[in-house]
């Protein structure tokens, strides 16, 4: 038989021929065609998108005016982090954002694609099937990516808060190690969805016991420290942690080696085991014939 | 090559076996039966597909995880020739989408093998879904807020296309399938015979040598439903080393468009005839 996945690699990767594009290529094209579709459909939904960036703009605001109120007082479980909660909230709000895309996102769209039905039209295309999948969360990351800069960006010009210590390269590496291991969690939520066929709870959970535990609108120092034990369990804690200490701080890899140690753990078993138990979902719905259900 | 008989057990055939005046079609190879000599693009033995959906409250208490297995299609072998057109009939529920999806690489064998334009189909890969193109109607494969230009773009990326390359295969196979004028408008505004273009169009993207389609003029109006067959069969006929497979239930378009007609019953196979002699398995006038 000629075909088998690792062969296809082969053609593609080594040989391309005029039909076949080299993979970077081809996800180029795919993600450009996501992108493309994505602005058509925002553009037929103009008022949903003005309620979101409403709620994101008031996000903010509520920070602002509280770190006024809070932030007339010295804290000291503030200092480790320059004693702006500004800063430290809207560094906060950035990282919930990026877990809540990175958790749902994978399950989100595959359970959209499902009830939609364009899963198995999609997957029957000459693409293969990571390349396909992979399209509308890089769509998502991007978007969520841009936020993150705007709200940054937005707390630096409006609200006068000061990232001058910022260390660039701790910053590159813990959002490396973040993304691995938030999209490691969104794959296997993403597989539970193809499998269950359900909407997934796991990003709605995880979302509420970060925000209860994680230090996103307080420190975990705050916390007993019984709970503190139970945080540190939690990916966001430590990426919370080496976020703002490397923002607002100029901490450098070295000084935060503790948290990275922690994220590079998580990401090192969530990655693998999201790509594996998401390529079983995918084998399974092509036994299960389950593709076009919902 | 010979089709194997699969009603080979008359008992479980039983009352409900078709009724066809008597005729049990001999099992004859296509070379023989209707002339085809070139090589098979569609070989397939002993194919079977057995579902086990998710086990009910009742299955898990019984300390099972599946419910009852359902048997979709039981040992089927069948072929297909190069320039060929074989329409599959039967009831709904018979098998028809099963096969056709097994084909396609979207399914997966429980057992028998099949091969489909030189490809396994268990190891469907990026390869033969470029040669096997699957067209079905389903509305939802669409997304709704996008014109029929919009999603055939995305598409076309699938495919590998470019956005050059693209925009004139997209346009081609917008004015082939008579959607030029409408190619603007919003999926969602689309009539269904207009829908059912727009998924055959799809299907044509990326010159697939193998066509599979599953009730393709269904919701189209006469006239469209008779410029699809000849297109498709100009299609099929006009290039080298191209099939089709059809799921149906037709009898004008079956005699309209197949080379060969077999018939299906709950997954299994229960005869085959030509075209102009349907109408004996089915218990209506041929015209």
């Amino acid at each position: 038989m000629p075909d088998t996945e690792s062969a296809n690699f082969a053609n593609v990767m080594v040989a391309p021929t005029p039909r076949d594009p080299s993979y970077s290529m081809w996800f180029g094209r795919i993600f450009l065609a996501t992108v493309r579709r994505e602005i058509a459909e925002v553009g037929r939904y103009r008022m949903a998108v003005l309620v979101r960036l409403l709620t994101l703009a008031l996000g903010a605001i509520s920070f602002y005016f509280l770190s006024q109120f809070v932030g007339v007082a010295p804290n000291h479980h503030l200092e480790r982090y320059g004693s702006s909660y500004l800063a430290f909230g809207i560094v906060g709000l950035v990282a919930m954002d990026l877990q809540h895309v990175g958790v749902s996102v994978f399950s989100q769209r595959v359970r959209m694609a499902q009830v939609m039905g364009y899963l198995e039209a999609q997957l029957a295309s000459p693409a293969p099937a990571w390349l396909v999948l992979a399209g509308s969360p890089v769509y998502d990351f991007g978007v969520a990516g841009l936020r993150s800069v705007a709200y940054l960006a937005g707390a630096s010009f409006i609200f006068q808060v000061r990232f001058g210590h910022m260390q660039l390269a701790s910053v590159l590496l813990v959002s490396l190690l973040v993304l691995l291991a938030f999209v490691g969690l969104g794959l296997l939520t993403g597989a539970g969805t193809l499998l269950a066929r359900r909407a997934n709870p796991v990003a709605a959970v995880l979302g509420g016991l970060s925000l209860f535990l994680s230090g996103v609108v307080y420190p975990v120092s705050v916390l007993p420290s019984w709970l503190q034990s139970i945080a540190r369990l939690l990916p966001l804690t430590h990426a919370l942690e080496a976020l703002r200490r490397a923002l607002l701080q100029g901490a450098s890899p070295r000084e935060l080696a503790p948290s990275l140690l922690a994220l590079g753990l998580f990401a090192a078993i969530l990655a693998p085991a999201g790509f594996g138990l998401f390529a079983y979902g995918l084998y399974r719905a092509r036994i299960d014939g389950s593709l076009t259900h919902y | 090559m010979a089709c194997a008989p699969q009603d080979a057990d008359p008992e479980e055939a039983g009352d409900d076996s078709p009724k066809h005046g008597g005729c049990r079609t001999a099992w004859l190879a296509p070379s023989q039966n209707f002339g085809y000599a070139a090589p098979d693009m569609i070989r397939v033995r002993d194919l079977t597909k057995t579902f086990r959906p998710p086990g009910t409250m009742r299955d898990l208490l019984r300390g099972r995880l599946f419910g009852e297995p359902h048997l979709a299609l039981g040992e089927l072998s069948l072929d297909v020739a190069s320039g060929e057109i074989l329409c599959v009939m039967g009831p709904n529920g018979a098998g028809k989408s099963t096969l056709l999806r097994m084909l396609a690489g979207l399914l997966v064998p429980s057992s028998g093998e099949a091969e489909v334009a030189g490809y396994d189909v268990r190891r469907a890969g990026a390869l033969m879904r470029r040669d096997v193109s699957l067209v079905v109607g389903d509305e939802r494969s669409f997304h709704w807020p996008l014109t029929g230009r919009e999603n055939l773009m995305f598409f076309a990326a699938l495919h590998g296309l470019s956005q050059a390359q693209a925009r004139i295969r997209v346009a081609e196979m917008l004015g082939r399938v008579g959607l030029d004028e409408v190619a603007d408008r919003r999926f969602q505004e689309y009539s269904r015979g207009a829908k059912q273009r727009l998924a055959i169009a799809r299907g044509l993207l990326g010159h697939p040598r193998v066509l599979l389609l599953d009730e393709p003029t269904l919701g189209l109006d006469p006239r469209g439903a008779q410029d699809l067959r000849h297109f498709l069969r100009d299609h099929i006929k006009g290039g080298a080393g191209r099939a089709a497979v059809l799921g149906s239930n037709d009898p004008g378009e079956v005699r309209a468009i197949a080379d060969r007609v077999l018939f299906l019953d709950r997954g299994r196979i229960r005869g085959e005839s030509r075209p102009d002699q349907i109408g004996s398995f089915l218990g209506i006038a041929d015209a």
